[in-house]
């Protein structure tokens, strides 16, 4: 078997194995139950509180991740490697044990006092936006970075000696050239953090009508032995995922003037 | 005029120490030297990109090292141009108006003429993904030169062109330079190309400037033997300094055995006796005798009888190696074609070469380390 070959049947398995994967669900789905269970109350909240969260918290993620992503793409300083291992770290480490660091955090001294004299996060929907965050911010700075990476750095420096200030440079030559990759890693965080569960479920709970999110609904669903509300919810959040993912395809399709 | 002052910079195992630099106004200024001799860190230096430890870069009697890059007024043309892809050419070439807020007749002018000179008036809506790469060039220029700089930075920006697009840009910028009459400092390795463009040359070799001056004077006249090397430069002999006769400012030298009498002019520093010191010749500057024909009494003191080991087209003159008898070295003879012809040589030939004193230039050593290493050699 030629090389070329071996790798196609490679990719050609990977993709039925999820095919089969999505398709296997079908098997149990009644279609007629369908927008009963989409439409039911519970199941509204949980997509509305699942948009609104990752929303919420991939803007946050953004705000930080790309003036981050920028200095480790552009910046030397004293300890980048390490900062930049640590960016990892949520991509490495299982999410349930990032929230329960979370959970730990808050039972500390100054998480007691960030509960008592600031924001709620334990089991309220703070703590759903600060779990997806934990979760997103190293990715989008890995992801950021990665973007920023391919734009050369001489481009700004051509703008600088032109007279563009260092924020001018980035807003009028470095932004407008990495936007595609930005942009594909802002939707590629937001889909991530819309099917988060184990840091969400450990921080902020399970409780229907607060803090359910759908994949929080997804196991709920299915430790009472729902099988169509599962099935329906896996759906949905598979239906988001893809479209996401198709979003990605498409701005990277775009042609390369904005 | 453009001055970098006692510039030091480290950057790992690199050195740059005190290193003082001056740029004639409205003159096209060369930064010559190899690969790794720090030309790129001193340009990062000049345009703000770069953190040096101690220097000052004086721009018309001002200093400007503590200023941001934007407000330096110089602009900067990299070795990929960096065209903003995402703008179109007009966008590229108002870049640094807008950006410095230049909207005045004068600057519209300015570009105008800039636009006329560099015939780029027909790509004006065009983006750069679709110009030709002459066109790139054309337009990255235009786009340095808009705001009308103190000085224009080029970073080797011909390296990877083919020779013909090459030939014809390096003629823009010789053009544009007359017409505009800008202050460049031009970085480059290439020989021909600082031969060509620079008014004054700057060599640097291993974070130090070795000479500057005029394109004759540093071509033809070698400071050091450093920059003689790097030049490329053939017929490097060490001899030694058997006196020095201020009063009738010759210097006499001993070479091959004889004692050979240099005007004190060709050299580039003081010479004391005894002092080892590199003969440079000129490979066009070696006369070939004709039998029988009689010899000017200014040559016949340094005559030399000996046998061509090899002669090499090179295409525009013929390069002949010569062997005097009784010597272990080398002479390297450029001749023009019709000479060569008309003297009908051939390898294994024996002939006479005549060498007139003036043709000898002398680099001091200082005794230093370089004579013994060509000594080595030779």
């Amino acid at each position: 078997m030629s090389f070329s070959k071996a790798t196609l049947i490679a990719a050609l398995l990977l993709f039925l194995f999820y095919i089969l994967l999505i398709f296997s669900l079908l098997n149990f789905f009644e279609g007629r139950n369908f927008l009963q269970v989409f439409l039911a109350p519970d199941i509204l909240f949980s997509i509305r509180l699942s948009l609104a969260a990752a929303t919420l918290a991939t803007l946050l993620a953004v705000a930080i991740a790309l003036p981050a992503a920028y200095a480790l793409s552009r910046l030397n300083f004293p300890g980048k490697k390490i900062v930049d291992t640590f960016l990892e770290l949520p991509m490495i480490m299982s999410p349930v044990a990032l929230g329960a660091a979370l959970l730990i955090f808050f039972n500390t001294r100054s998480g007691t006092v960030i509960q008592e004299k600031g924001i709620l996060f334990v089991f309220e929907f703070p703590g759903i936006v600060l779990a997806q965050f934990a979760t997103i911010a190293g990715l989008a700075a890995r992801l950021m970075k990665t973007a920023l990476d391919e734009i050369s750095p001489r481009y700004e420096a051509v703008a600088r000696s032109l007279g563009s200030s260092a924020w001018g440079a980035f807003w009028k030559v470095t932004l407008p050239l990495s936007f595609r990759g930005l942009v594909s890693a802002v939707i590629l965080c937001w889909a991530k953090a819309v099917g988060e569960f184990g840091a969400t479920v450990t921080l902020a709970g399970t409780m229907a009508f607060k803090t359910e999110t759908m994949p929080t609904a997804i196991f709920m669903a299915l430790a009472s032995a729902d099988i169509q509300k599962t099935i329906i919810l896996i759906l949905i959040l598979v239906g988001i995922g893809l479209t996401a993912l198709y979003a990605v395809r498409l701005v990277e399709k775009r042609p390369h003037i904005l | 005029m453009i001055e970098i002052q006692d510039l030091n910079l480290r950057l790992g195992s690199f050195r740059m120490e005190n290193l003082t630099l001056s740029l004639k106004e409205g003159a096209f200024n060369v930064l010559l030297g190899p690969t790794g001799s720090g030309k790129t860190l001193i340009l990062e230096s000049i345009i703000g990109l770069r953190n040096f430890q101690s220097g000052r870069i004086v721009v018309a009697g001002k200093q400007i090292q503590n200023l941001p890059p934007e407000k330096r007024g110089i602009s900067y043309l990299p070795q990929d141009l960096a065209l903003f892809p995402h703008l179109t050419v007009r966008e590229n070439l108002l870049f640094g108006l807008k950006a410095q807020k230049k909207f005045s007749g004068v600057e519209e002018n300015h570009l105008h003429h800039l636009i006329e000179v560099l015939k780029i008036g027909h790509l004006l809506e065009r983006y750069p993904q679709g110009l030709s790469g002459g066109e790139k060039q054309r337009v990255a220029l235009g786009r340095a030169l808009a705001p009308s700089p103190g000085l224009l930075l080029l970073d080797e920006p011909l390296t990877a062109l083919d020779p013909a697009l090459k030939s014809e840009i390096q003629q823009l910028l010789i053009g544009l330079h007359r017409s505009i009459g800008f202050t460049a400092l031009h970085v480059t390795h290439d020989l021909e190309e600082a031969y060509l463009l620079g008014d004054n040359i700057n060599v640097l070799i291993d974070g130090r400037l070795e000479q500057n001056g005029k394109r004759e004077e540093v071509f033809l006249r070698p400071r050091t033997l450093s920059v003689a090397r790097f030049l490329g430069l053939r017929n490097l002999f060490p001899g030694k300094v058997l006196k020095a006769q201020e009063v009738e400012r010759l210097i006499t030298v001993g070479l091959w055995g004889r004692e050979i009498i240099i005007p004190s002019s060709h050299t580039s520093g003081t010479l004391s006796t005894e002092e080892e010191v590199i003969l440079y010749l000129r490979p066009e500057e070696v006369m070939i005798l004709r039998p029988g024909k009689p010899i000017k009494e200014s040559l016949r003191r340094n005559i030399l009888a000996g046998v061509i080991e090899r002669i090499l087209d090179r295409g525009t003159h013929r390069w002949v190696l010569f062997r005097p008898t009784g010597l272990e070295v080398h002479l390297e003879i450029n001749l023009p074609n019709y000479v060569f012809r008309d003297l009908g040589l051939k390898e294994r030939q024996e002939i006479q070469v005549a060498i007139r004193r003036e043709s000898f230039w002398v680099i001091p050593t200082q005794n230093g380390p370089e004579v013994r290493s060509l000594k080595s050699k030779t």
